[in-house]
């Protein structure tokens, strides 16, 4: 008697040790299959060096001065600054949420743009999400065409801008054309803020420096989860883009 | 009498030993929560090192984790069941290592920030999502935590896979060694994957 507990005591210990099933290790194989299948990159050799480039560009030019602009100015001022920045990329946020028939996130959007410019100085502090609790609702050209089906094409990175894809540089394009911070367009929309491109250049660049400030050291701890830089960026950038379109 | 006992003190016994660790579904919420609150204490805490808070997170949080999943769907199932029984046990060392830090680098970096837990949700058919978000100085990052069921017939949920930004980790990873596979050999990736873990 005192043998079969012993018995049934032990086979329920090896029950309670039962290692993953076969079936069971399939089901998690093809949830993660499906997602990606053999990448088409037929740029991979351009957009491994420009990978590289960027990362030399962000280490060693952006980051220091990055630094030295967050030394010299005070956080509140940058998030501020961050804030101001936002604030005027409105019409982007607003053309795409229409277009993605999101109506009522259009509406807080223009609740957001209205409260932050009249009552938060011009934007410079974000009192919608703070008083009102109306985040913003970030959507851009990409998102809009994805929304609408249209696939990534293939990844190309951008000097300067960074991992892309296909029909990303197309929403990039489109996007430049109502926003306040680009010359393109200017003909027909007179609330552009540059005169020139090189005064474009120089907003554009500031505007990255500040945002750059705010995050310091988020480039460098996620590059340490490489094995290898291109594919990995190129698989977030993915990832991330797929995310955002969903939601 | 006395066999009845020994019989209901080694069911008792074989009961709490296997659940012991284990979170029940209605569990996850709250003890995430307290693990999370548990990990950013310790991250305030100045008379430690950086080593040494990473010991005490690890201890709070390994629990949940299972790691030799994590390792196995990173690999993919060919990978894996070409190796031998060493070689496996091995990978889902050096790999768990690499996790941990990852982890904790992530973790130190984010230190004075505050985490919301949002939601639990179904995800994936018979799995869990929990929903949680890192309030950061200029935006808030979104950082989902996977659970699955590891017991059948009972309740044992563990994290098979962290969404970052939207980003699976897990995902990442397989598509990485998937791309080194095609070049090197599993050795030589484990190699690169181990002395990735020891630099700084």
């Amino acid at each position: 008697m005192k043998n079969i507990i012993i018995v049934i005591a032990l086979t329920f210990f090896c029950y309670a040790d039962e290692k993953y099933n076969d079936e069971f290790t399939q089901d998690f194989d093809s949830e993660f299959t499906n997602k990606n299948g053999e990448v088409f990159d037929p740029l991979s050799g351009y957009n491994r060096l420009m990978t590289n480039f960027n990362d030399k560009v962000f280490i060693n030019v952006l980051n220091p001065v990055a630094k030295g602009y967050a030394y010299v100015v005070p956080q509140t001022a940058r998030i501020g600054i961050d804030n101001f920045f936002d604030n005027i990329m409105f019409p982007i946020r607003l053309i795409n949420n229409l277009l993605q028939l999101k109506f009522q996130n259009s509406a807080e959007e223009t609740g957001r743009f209205i409260v932050n410019t009249i009552w938060g100085l011009a934007g410079f502090m974000d009192v919608a999400k703070s008083e009102l609790g109306w985040e913003a609702h970030k959507e851009d050209f990409g998102q809009t065409l994805g929304f609408y089906g249209i696939g990534d094409g293939f990844h190309v990175v951008l000097p300067f801008l960074g991992p892309s894809n296909l029909r990303d540089i197309v929403g990039l394009g489109a996007d430049s054309y109502v926003s306040v911070l680009s010359t393109t367009g200017s003909s027909d929309l007179n609330y552009k803020i540059p005169n020139t491109q090189l005064e474009e250049i120089g907003i554009k660049t500031y505007d990255v420096v500040n945002t750059t400030s705010l995050k310091q050291g988020q480039y460098e701890s996620l590059k340490k989860d490489a094995l290898d830089l291109y594919p990995f960026l190129r698989d977030i950038y993915t990832q991330t883009r797929k995310k955002q379109i969903e939601e | 009498m006395i066999l009845k006992k020994i019989f209901k003190f080694l069911l008792i016994i074989t009961v709490t030993v296997s659940y012991a660790n284990a979170l029940k579904q209605d569990e996850i919420k709250e003890q995430m929560t307290k693990k999370i609150d548990n990990v950013l204490l310790i991250l305030e805490k100045k008379d430690l090192s950086i080593s040494q808070k990473g010991d005490e997170i690890i201890k709070v949080i390994d629990e949940v984790f299972d790691y030799e999943l994590m390792a196995r769907i990173s690999l993919g199932k060919e990978t894996w069941n070409s190796l031998s029984d060493e070689k496996q046990k091995e990978f889902v060392k050096i790999f768990e290592n690499k996790l941990k830090k990852s982890y904790i680098e992530k973790l130190e970096f984010y230190n004075d920030q505050k985490v919301k837990i949002l939601s639990l949700k179904p995800h994936n058919n018979s799995r869990l999502q929990l929903e949680t978000e890192l309030v950061g100085k200029d935006e808030n990052y979104k950082i989902n935590y996977n659970f699955y069921n590891k017991a059948k017939d009972s309740e044992q949920w563990l994290i098979y896979d962290v969404e970052l930004l939207g980003a699976s980790i897990i995902q990442t990873y397989r598509q990485q060694f998937a791309g080194l596979l095609k070049e090197k050999t599993f050795d030589e990736m484990l190699v690169l994957l181990d002395s990735s873990n020891k630099k700084q």
